[in-house]
């Protein structure tokens, strides 16, 4: 087992890994920029090394600066989170030429499935099914319109380098497609730094459900099930939930095989998660696949009972996996809310300051995973999640109304919290009857 | 911004002008005034002020970093302090026989040496940034710094 590690990443999955740490008797060494010097959850790090100033830039994101703190740190491996450096293959490989284990797959296998069209390739070498679409990346408009005529649109122009909801493009015709070709490569270009971009199928109204899985070093990979996260903003996940309502079982049971499948040829190890879509008639396709902890890791763990952050640490230890695929059994349903500090009356506009007052809410089913509390500042150079509110109740049902319960009782004063959102999604009569797609957030709720 | 409207706006330049004075007096570092739905806050001295606009847009006002190393304004108002621009390890000298960069009592400009902070096998010189004379070396020949780390204490007046 690993007895010491650095923590690469800020906020509540700085404290999630330092939790985990802890309970398994393993030394932490804490980052932090000048911003977050003062956060309380570094107390509970063995050491915290300040590595810039406030801007990720200079921080979070300096691997030089990541890596001596890691030397003087002393430490034996790095967990880098999610976002930050946590999908940066070329960060992987300098741990590894560093000497530093890096929590996560190799850098071979994040750098194949990191790039949105070689994954693809590696999805239809498993026999995984993608979203109809080009061959590879598209190097002239000629080919695209060629493309969507053979597989009809609407089509969607995609980023091969993006991710996160960013870089897409939708065209519903062979003229908005050619007005939209140029403008695509050159946004890729700025945005990633890579101008290659593909084209698929536009699925109107699909649910977005995601597999998470866990592979060895011995070459044992197992998938723990889905969560539905089709409640969306933006491509901004609001809230997600495991089992994914209205899934058939076959679908489901074939979306999880297919996820392990696409893992193994990818020769994929620790945590990751395999994307699909799923279209109105219950087909499911391969978008990509996220090699990291995930955001909503906590929903699955919840339904499995499996702590998944320590059986990363697990993996990276060398050890092989403590559980089977028939041990994993997905019991009750889970709903998480991210509780971010953002006004929903204006836009979403982050609202970064000082909270004044803070309650956590708690009870029967209840976890918060939060890393603020009353006179924690919300600086305004990172993401606006304060929190994750969880649920988890024998019922989906049940689920809905313990997690109205929990909003309610959660109380932030001094930022603006997307609390109100989240109690309005919660009391809507699609979401109740799960007719929800990615759509549903801005078509029903925002209009 | 309100018009002045007299001795009771807090945005009024001789109202601001009279806090930086009564600041400067008192050796005050920072002052936070709220009236109604006005507030202010003033920072003093060096290093970019970090911007707490409310309500904030993030992508306003990021402060314009120090370029490295930072000659951070002091606690105690009459010497600066050379801080680390990065996280390694502190060595005072080019090897472990020679004579250190810096001592206390030592005239440095801007451009000497005053130490080498070692990252990722790296030997960095740092260069002082200030001019004047070294009152205090704060870290330990070996020691580990991370970035802003105090390292040097400097009399720029002397």
């Amino acid at each position: 087992m690993l007895k010491r590690i650095l923590v690469a990443n800020r906020g509540e999955i700085a404290l999630r890994v330092i939790r985990a740490c802890r309970e398994l008797g393993i030394e932490t060494v804490a980052i932090c920029s000048e911003a977050d010097r003062d956060a309380d959850y570094l107390r509970l790090a063995d050491e915290a090394i300040c590595v810039g100033p406030a801007r990720a830039s200079e921080s979070y994101l300096r691997i030089d600066r990541v890596i001596s703190a890691a030397e003087i740190g002393n430490v034996q491996a790095i967990h880098p989170g999610y976002g930050f450096l946590s999908e940066n293959a070329h960060f992987a490989e300098v741990c590894r030429s560093c000497d530093i284990g890096f929590i996560g797959p190799t850098p071979e296998a994040m750098a194949q499935l990191g790039d949105k069209n070689s994954a693809r390739k590696l999805a239809r070498e498993a026999e995984v099914p993608c979203v109809p679409g080009s061959d590879g990346l598209l190097s002239t408009e000629a080919e695209a319109v060629e493309t969507a005529k053979r597989i009809g649109f609407p089509v969607l122009l995609k980023a091969t380098a993006g991710g996160g909801g960013k870089g897409m493009r939708v065209a519903a015709n062979d003229l908005a497609l050619k007005a939209a070709f140029q403008q695509a490569a050159a946004e890729a270009e700025a945005a990633f730094g890579n101008p290659g971009i593909y084209l698929e199928r536009y699925v109107e109204r699909p649910r977005h459900v995601e597999v998470q899985i866990i592979g060895d070093t011995h070459g044992n990979v197992v998938h723990l099930w889905e969560r539905d996260c089709s409640t969306q903003r933006r491509h901004q996940k609001l809230i997600e939930e495991s089992p994914s309502p209205r899934l058939a079982e076959e679908t489901r049971r074939a979306m999880c095989e297919a996820a392990v499948r696409l893992a193994k040829t990818a020769g994929y190890h620790s945590a990751g998660t395999v994307e699909f879509i799923v279209d109105p008639d219950g087909n499911f396709y391969f978008i990509e696949v996220n090699s990291r902890i995930q955001v909503e890791h906590p929903v699955t763990e919840m339904v499995t009972g499996i702590d998944l952050v320590k059986a990363q640490i697990r993996v990276a230890s060398g050890e092989p996996l403590p559980f089977s695929q028939d041990d994993i059994l997905a019991r009750g349903h889970a709903i998480e809310c991210r509780i971010n500090a953002e006004d929903p009356a204006q836009g979403f506009r982050p609202c970064p300051g000082r909270i004044e007052r803070m309650t956590a809410p708690g009870g029967f089913g209840v976890r918060f995973d939060s890393h603020v509390s009353a006179g924690s500042t919300v600086p305004p150079y990172y993401d606006s999640l304060i929190g994750k509110l969880i649920v988890h109740q024998p019922t989906r049902r049940e689920a809905i109304e313990t997690m109205q319960r929990a909003l309610k009782e959660l109380r932030v004063e001094g930022v603006q919290t997307t609390v109100p959102i989240h109690l309005e999604i919660l009391s809507n009569t699609a979401f109740h009857e799960s007719q929800i797609d990615t759509t549903f957030v801005e078509r029903v709720l925002l209009g | 911004m309100n018009a002045a409207e007299g001795s009771g706006d807090v945005f009024e330049i001789k109202q601001l002008r009279r806090l930086i004075e009564l600041m400067k007096k008192h050796d005050l570092s920072e002052v936070d005034l709220e009236q109604g739905d006005a507030r202010v806050r003033i920072r003093r001295g060096g290093a970019a002020a970090q911007p707490f606009v409310l309500p904030a847009q993030p992508a306003a006002g990021v402060p314009a970093e120090p370029a490295a190393p930072a000659a951070k304004p002091p606690a105690d108002s009459q010497h600066t302090v050379i801080t680390s621009p990065m996280v390694g390890t502190f060595y005072r000298a080019s090897g472990p026989e020679a004579s250190p960069f810096v001592k206390v009592g030592d005239r440095i400009d801007p451009e000497s040496t005053v130490c080498i902070i070692e990252a990722m096998k790296v030997f960095n010189e740092i260069p002082a940034g200030v001019a004047g004379q070294v009152v205090a070396v704060l870290v330990e020949n070996g020691a580990a710094v991370e970035f802003g780390q105090p390292l040097v204490k400097v009399d720029p007046g002397a």
